[in-house]
């Protein structure tokens, strides 16, 4: 059974850019926002902990926030959620593959998106192996 | 004086617990207490506990805090503040790569410690020598 670091909180409407502060943090973090309403992530120390950060931050802001630990217990499985998550690293390495592909490839630019994505696939996707095997043989390569 | 924290340290406590010994409070005393539980005044200072005056504000870690409510500037402890940021705060741009490798390090570091005065120990000599190479490579 997985458990989960759940996240709900309401900001005031201005200024804005709070709102924006924080939706652009979770989704840096890796969250998932389940139908527009609730955030996801795998409850793991790094992601604990920065939850316990940003809720307090929401707090600060004005606003009022709530983080649970959960288990799910009906409606769709873990499995359901995991598949979101590798889903949404998936959709970023597979893009990766196809740049690396190129000739000249910006093995920079992408090394940084692979580190960045890395970070939030939490559950070791198969496409990361991957990426990272590709990048670290192209970059012995002489043009 | 004594100081009162969350059990399990991390990259951010480690850094402001060596932060006060060596800049703050030499005598220093510390308290852990488990996580999630309300420190009580006559425990002592609280700090990186969420709501503290010593803990996270806008999205700087504890250790920035602690330099910016004692008015410690040093260049170099600015930019251990940097890299703990880095380490322990979301952001969107990363200028320190150090940052990820000691989270990492004093993350390891409360692993094989028996108990947290071990990992602080540990964790001081990890500052100590973080400290020494920045003043070396820094513009004199």
């Amino acid at each position: 059974m997985s458990t989960w670091l759940l996240l709900h909180y309401k900001l005031p409407n201005k200024p804005s850019a709070l709102r924006v502060y924080t939706w652009r943090k979770l989704k840096r973090l890796g969250a998932i926002l389940l139908h527009e309403a609730v955030w996801v992530l795998p409850d793991l120390p790094r992601t604990a902990e920065q939850i316990q950060w940003l809720t307090a931050e929401i707090q600060e802001m004005g606003g009022e926030a709530y983080s649970w630990r959960a288990n799910t217990i009906f409606g769709e499985s873990d499995e359901a959620i995991t598949q979101q998550f590798n889903q949404q690293v998936d959709m970023v390495y597979s893009d990766l593959l196809k740049k690396l592909e190129k000739p000249r490839a910006d093995l920079q630019e992408i090394s940084r998106q692979y580190q960045q994505t890395a970070a939030q696939d939490f559950f070791h996707s198969k496409l990361g192996y991957l990426v990272r095997e590709k990048l670290t043989s192209k970059r012995g390569e002489k043009a | 004086m004594k100081w009162v924290t969350w059990k399990n340290i991390g990259v951010d406590r480690m850094a402001c617990i060596w932060l006060i010994r060596r800049w703050i409070d030499p005598k220093a005393e510390f308290i852990f207490i488990p996580i999630g539980e309300k420190s009580s005044p006559e425990d002592g200072e609280p700090f990186d506990i969420p709501g503290e005056r010593y803990s996270h504000h806008g999205g700087h870690c504890t250790f920035y805090a602690l330099l910016k409510e004692n008015q410690i500037n040093d260049p170099i402890l600015t930019r251990i503040a940097q890299i703990v940021d880095e380490a322990d705060e979301i952001q969107e741009v990363t200028l320190e790569p150090a940052a990820l490798g000691l989270d990492l390090i004093c993350r390891g570091l409360s692993q094989i410690s028996r108990d947290d005065f071990e990992a602080l120990e540990r964790g001081s000599l990890i500052y100590d020598a973080l400290y020494a190479q920045l003043k070396l490579d820094s513009p004199q």
